[in-house]
């Protein structure tokens, strides 16, 4: 994977389950947005924390740096953080590429 | 134990591995769930804490992945619910947590946690986590099934021998107090008010001395197994067998309150089940027999006695002598009993079948006691 192509490479066995995880991924976006607008910073918080969970486990690295990020500002009301990691998770939503191995 | 654990105790020695996840997060229970099955286990998922613990009852799983962060009970609160119920206490718990989150391990292991798992979850770690908890898991029940099985082994071997001086019924009673406070067979001798009963068989030594012994032998297990059927039947204890005699109490090792009457019904049907056979006995061998019974009450003690090579449960005491001193005066077909028993069944007697043989001495003692003689109608 890398940051710039957004590229993730992600284990076979797991095709089954991206479709449901990218589309989680976007609605996730939609609410996070949701939050930021109310500055809802305890929802922010815990959908930051899911996203660090989740992101790498599936192996989409940038999900959980994003999401750490999400939580540690959220933590701060950190608002200008949160909105320049929505964008930046937003345009990797849109591009990103998977590879399976 | 909730019937779903007692199943899955059951069922789990040959069924799979069964995980229930709890995560709040789909996409992580599913990653979760997915990876256990890849391993050949079996996954289930749960979406809270509620679920969670309602799925663990309902279906015993045999390890729980549980997420620490979630709205409404938090997984350190089902932790410690489930660690603190007798039914679910036994299930391993692996706390799924956030990896540079220190503080919540601390918490983790206050709520009785088995094992972590750090969040992102990488795959290695969880299947190496998993194999391991899943082997001290299955080493665990096999330790279990072979402390069971130990056990029943051993209240088979109480079970059998406590079966030949008892009747199973009583045998039985005896394992489910597990001893009555270990005091019923202890070493310690009782003093307890008991009745004794001994019956032998009248006429039998004219026909050993006309008989092969193999079929002594077969006559003897023939009488012995009518005599021990009709006293087990009023729940009597066996205590001493010799000749042709055998020897039987009542009100021990537990307590009869129609200690009396059991022990008249036992008299009557030792007599009445042997004379069938003793009909049969005449028309083969040309000699009557017939069983002769006397019963006594009193006050006697109960222990084991012997040296450490050889030791026997027994009663002694004047009740004891004097039932076997009434019994070898019984003729055949007789009940001879001291007066503080027939006392006690008179009701049980039709008064033409009974006969007051007044105070009698008997042989080796100075006080004279009061006998009643019942005549046993046997069938022709």
């Amino acid at each position: 994977m890398t940051q710039s192509g957004y590229t993730v490479t992600v284990a076979k066995d797991l095709a089954d389950l991206i479709p449901s995880f990218m589309s989680n991924r976007r609605k996730e976006l939609e609410t996070l947005r949701t939050a930021l607008a109310a500055s809802d910073f305890e929802e922010l918080r815990r959908l930051g924390h899911r996203m660090k969970g989740a992101g790498s486990s599936y192996g989409f690295d940038l999900v959980s740096t994003i999401g750490k990020t999400i939580e540690d500002a959220a933590k701060a009301s950190d608002a200008a953080t949160i909105g320049s990691n929505l964008d930046t998770y937003e345009d990797y939503l849109a591009k990103v590429e998977i590879v399976y191995e | 134990m909730s019937e779903a654990v007692a199943r899955s105790r059951v069922m789990g020695l040959s069924s799979g591995f069964r995980v229930l996840v709890v995560d709040d997060d789909p996409d992580m229970s599913e990653f979760l769930a997915h990876m256990l099955r890849a391993e050949g286990m079996d996954a289930t998922t749960a979406t809270d804490g509620e679920e969670g613990i309602a799925k663990v009852h309902a279906e015993a799983p045999d390890l729980v992945l549980l997420d620490v962060m979630m709205p409404g009970l938090s997984g350190f609160e089902v932790c410690a619910r489930l660690k603190s119920d007798e039914a679910t206490a036994m299930v391993p718990i692996v706390l799924v947590t956030a990896l540079d989150d220190s503080a919540s391990r601390v918490r983790g292991i206050e709520a009785g946690a088995d094992d972590f798992l750090s969040k992102p979850v990488r795959r290695e770690e969880l299947v190496a986590r998993v194999k391991t908890l899943r082997r001290l898991h299955e080493t665990r029940r096999e330790l279990e099934r072979r402390r069971l099985a130990t056990e029943v082994e051993n209240r088979e071997a109480i079970r059998r021998a406590f079966s030949r001086y008892i009747s199973p019924r009583l045998a039985e009673r005896i394992l489910e107090d597990d001893g009555a406070d270990g005091e019923l067979f202890s070493r310690r001798a009782q003093r307890v008010e008991v009745v004794a009963l001994f019956a032998d068989l009248r006429g039998f030594t004219s026909i050993t001395e006309r008989t092969e012994v193999v079929e002594v032998v077969a006559m003897l297990n023939e009488y012995f197994s009518i005599l021990t059927d009709a006293a087990y039947h009023h729940d009597a204890t066996i205590f001493n067998m010799a000749g042709d005699s055998l020897l039987v109490g009542f009100n021990v090792p537990f307590p009869q309150e129609d200690a009396a009457k059991r022990s008249y019904l036992t008299a009557e049907e030792m007599v009445s089940r042997f004379a069938p056979v003793a009909t049969r006995w005449e028309q083969r061998y040309g000699v009557a027999t017939g069983v002769g019974v006397g019963i006594c009450m009193g006050e006697a003690i109960l222990a084991n006695v012997g040296s450490p090579h050889y030791t026997s449960y027994t009663i002694i005491g004047n009740p004891v002598n004097t039932a076997a001193r009434l019994m070898q005066t019984a003729p055949a077909n007789e009940v001879l009993m001291c007066r503080s028993v027939y006392d006690k069944i008179s009701d049980l007697v039709p008064s033409n079948r009974v006969e007051p043989r007044g105070e009698v001495t008997l042989r080796g003692k100075e006080e004279p006691i009061a006998i009643y003689a019942a005549r046993v109608v046997v069938p022709d």
